[in-house]
C-alpha cells in the first residue's frame, strides 16, 4: 500500500480522521519505510517549531501594547487593578532604559519640583500651577489636578483627560490616596493622599518613558512608574477601590469612615 | 459580534497574542522593524472593526489574516512609491563558530527565508503557529488543497536545505 507524502504530512500535523489514521498505521506496520518518512515529517515539524519558540519570550514593544489596550479606556468602565499595574511594570522593566525616572519622596520633593513640575506643566497647561506648598510645608495639589483628584472617577475618564487617575485606595494611615498622571510630553505621574481638605502629593515621578511619547494611548496603569507603584504597595490597606468604592469615597468627599 | 458585551476581553486577548503576531509578521516581512509596524497597523485595524470578529472564530487566525493583509498593503504601497527594500537575511552576520544550538536555530530561519513566499506563509502558519489546515487556508484565502500543496512543497524544500541532520533532534 502506498501512502502519499501529503498524507504522511497530514498525519504528522494531526489532520487525519480516525479512518485515515488507521490506514496509515496499518501501512506503517507493513512498511518500515513509511514509519521512517513519518519520523522525518515529525522531526521537521518539531525543528521548525523550536527554532521560532524563543521569539515568543521577547519583550513586546510598548507601542504595541498600548495600541492593543489603547481603545479600552475610551470604552470606559474599568478601574485599574494592582495586578495590571504590576504587569505593566514588569513589561516596562524588561525594556532596559538608560535613564531611571527621577523621583522624589515628600521630603526631597521640593528640590525636584522646580525642574520636574515646571517642565511638566509647561507642557501641561501653562495657565495654572498644579502644585503649591502649603503653610505646613507639604506639597498640595491645586487647580486642575486637585479637581481631578476630587472629582474624577477612573472609570469615567477618557484618554484625553488632562489628568489620568490610576489606582484609588485607602491607605494604612486612614487617608484615601490616588495615583495620577498628567498629560504632556514630560507627563509626570505621582501619588496624592487626601489630608484634611488638601490632596498632599506624596511622590512625583517625572516622565515615564512611553507616556510622554504617546499620551493618546496612555493608560493609567502603564503611566504609573515603578517608585509610585512601590509606594502604593507599601501604603495600601487591602485592595484598591473598585468603581463603586471610588464613587462612594467621592460622595464622602474622600473622608474615610474613621475620621 | 460578542465583543460589545465584554469590550475588555478582546483587548487583553490581543495583548496575549502580540508575541505570536510579531513572530508571524517577521516571517512575512523578514525585517523586525517592518514587522512591528505591520503589527501595530493590524492591531489598530482589528480594534476598529472588532465587531466583525465572530466569537466562534479563532481570534488568532482572524488577527493573522489582518496582519497579512496589512503587510500586503504595505508592500503594495511601497511598490507604488517605487521604494525598493531588501529583507534582512536571518543569521547573515553570525559566525560559524557560534554555539551549536544557536546555529541550529539560525539555519532553520535562514532556510525559511529562502522559501518562496507562498510556501513560507503556509509553513509559518502550520508549523510555527500550529494552526489547523482549515484555519491556515482561511488566513491565506486559498482552498485547503492549495494550502496543503504549498505546505508539502515548503517542507520538502526545507528538508533539502536543512539536510539530514534535522533528524538528529
Amino acid at each position: 500500500m502506498t501512502i502519499s507524502d501529503e498524507t504522511l504530512m497530514a498525519y504528522a500535523d494531526g489532520e487525519l480522521d480516525a479512518a485515515q489514521k488507521a490506514a496509515v498505521e496499518t501501512a506503517m506496520r507493513e512498511d518500515p519505510q513509511i514509519e521512517k518518512r513519518l519520523a522525518q515529517h515529525r522531526a521537521l515539524r518539531q525543528r521548525v517549531h523550536a527554532a521560532y519558540s524563543a521569539e515568543l519570550s521577547e519583550p513586546v514593544p510598548e507601542r504595541l501594547l498600548t495600541a492593543a489596550r489603547g481603545a479600552a479606556r475610551t470604552q470606559g468602565s474599568k478601574v485599574v487593578s494592582l495586578e495590571e499595574a504590576r504587569a505593566a511594570m514588569k513589561r516596562n522593566v524588561s525594556h532596559a532604559r538608560p535613564a531611571r525616572p527621577q523621583w522624589r519622596t515628600a521630603g526631597t520633593i521640593a528640590a525636584s519640583v522646580v525642574v520636574g513640575v515646571s517642565l511638566g506643566f509647561i507642557m501641561w497647561g501653562r495657565t495654572e500651577s498644579p502644585l503649591m506648598r502649603s503653610a505646613g510645608g507639604a506639597l498640595v495639589a491645586r487647580g486642575q489636578l486637585a479637581r481631578a483628584l476630587s472629582d474624577q472617577l477612573a472609570a469615567e475618564q477618557t484618554r484625553t483627560s488632562a489628568v489620568q487617575i490610576g489606582l484609588s485606595f485607602l491607605a494604612k494611615s486612614g487617608d484615601y490616596c490616588r495615583t495620577f498622571a498628567l498629560s504632556g510630553a514630560v507627563s509626570p505621574s505621582g501619588l496624592a493622599c487626601r489630608h484634611g481638605k488638601d490632596w498632599e502629593v506624596q511622590a512625583l515621578t517625572q516622565g515615564t518613558d512611553r507616556a510622554g511619547r504617546d499620551p493618546d494611548y496612555r493608560t493609567a496603569a502603564s503611566a504609573m512608574s515603578a517608585p509610585v507603584l512601590k509606594l502604593v504597595e507599601g501604603q495600601i490597606a487591602g485592595e484598591p477601590l473598585d468603581q463603586a468604592g471610588e464613587r462612594t469615597a467621592r460622595q464622602r468627599d474622600w473622608k474615610s469612615a474613621g475620621r | 459580534m460578542n465583543t460589545s458585551e465584554n469590550p475588555q476581553d478582546i483587548h487583553e486577548q490581543i495583548v496575549t497574542l502580540l508575541p505570536r503576531l510579531r513572530r508571524f509578521a517577521r516571517n512575512l516581512a523578514r525585517n523586525p522593524h517592518d514587522a512591528d509596524d505591520v503589527v501595530q497597523i493590524a492591531v489598530e485595524r482589528a480594534l476598529a472593526r472588532s465587531d466583525q470578529w465572530r466569537s466562534d472564530a479563532r481570534l488568532d487566525s482572524w488577527m493573522f489574516k489582518i496582519v497579512r493583509n496589512a503587510w500586503i498593503d504595505e508592500v503594495r504601497s511601497r511598490a507604488r512609491r517605487g521604494k525598493i527594500f531588501l529583507a534582512e537575511e536571518a543569521g547573515e552576520n553570525i559566525g560559524t563558530d557560534s554555539m551549536e544550538r544557536e546555529s541550529e536555530l539560525l539555519s532553520v530561519q535562514s532556510a525559511m527565508a529562502r522559501l518562496p513566499e507562498d510556501q513560507r506563509e503556509a509553513v509559518t502558519l502550520v508549523l510555527v503557529e500550529g494552526l489547523p489546515y482549515k484555519e491556515a487556508a482561511e488566513v491565506l484565502d486559498v482552498p485547503i488543497g492549495t494550502l496543503t500543496s504549498r505546505l508539502a512543497r515548503g517542507r520538502a524544500a526545507l528538508q533539502a536545505l536543512l539536510g539530514a541532520e534535522g533528524e538528529a533532534t
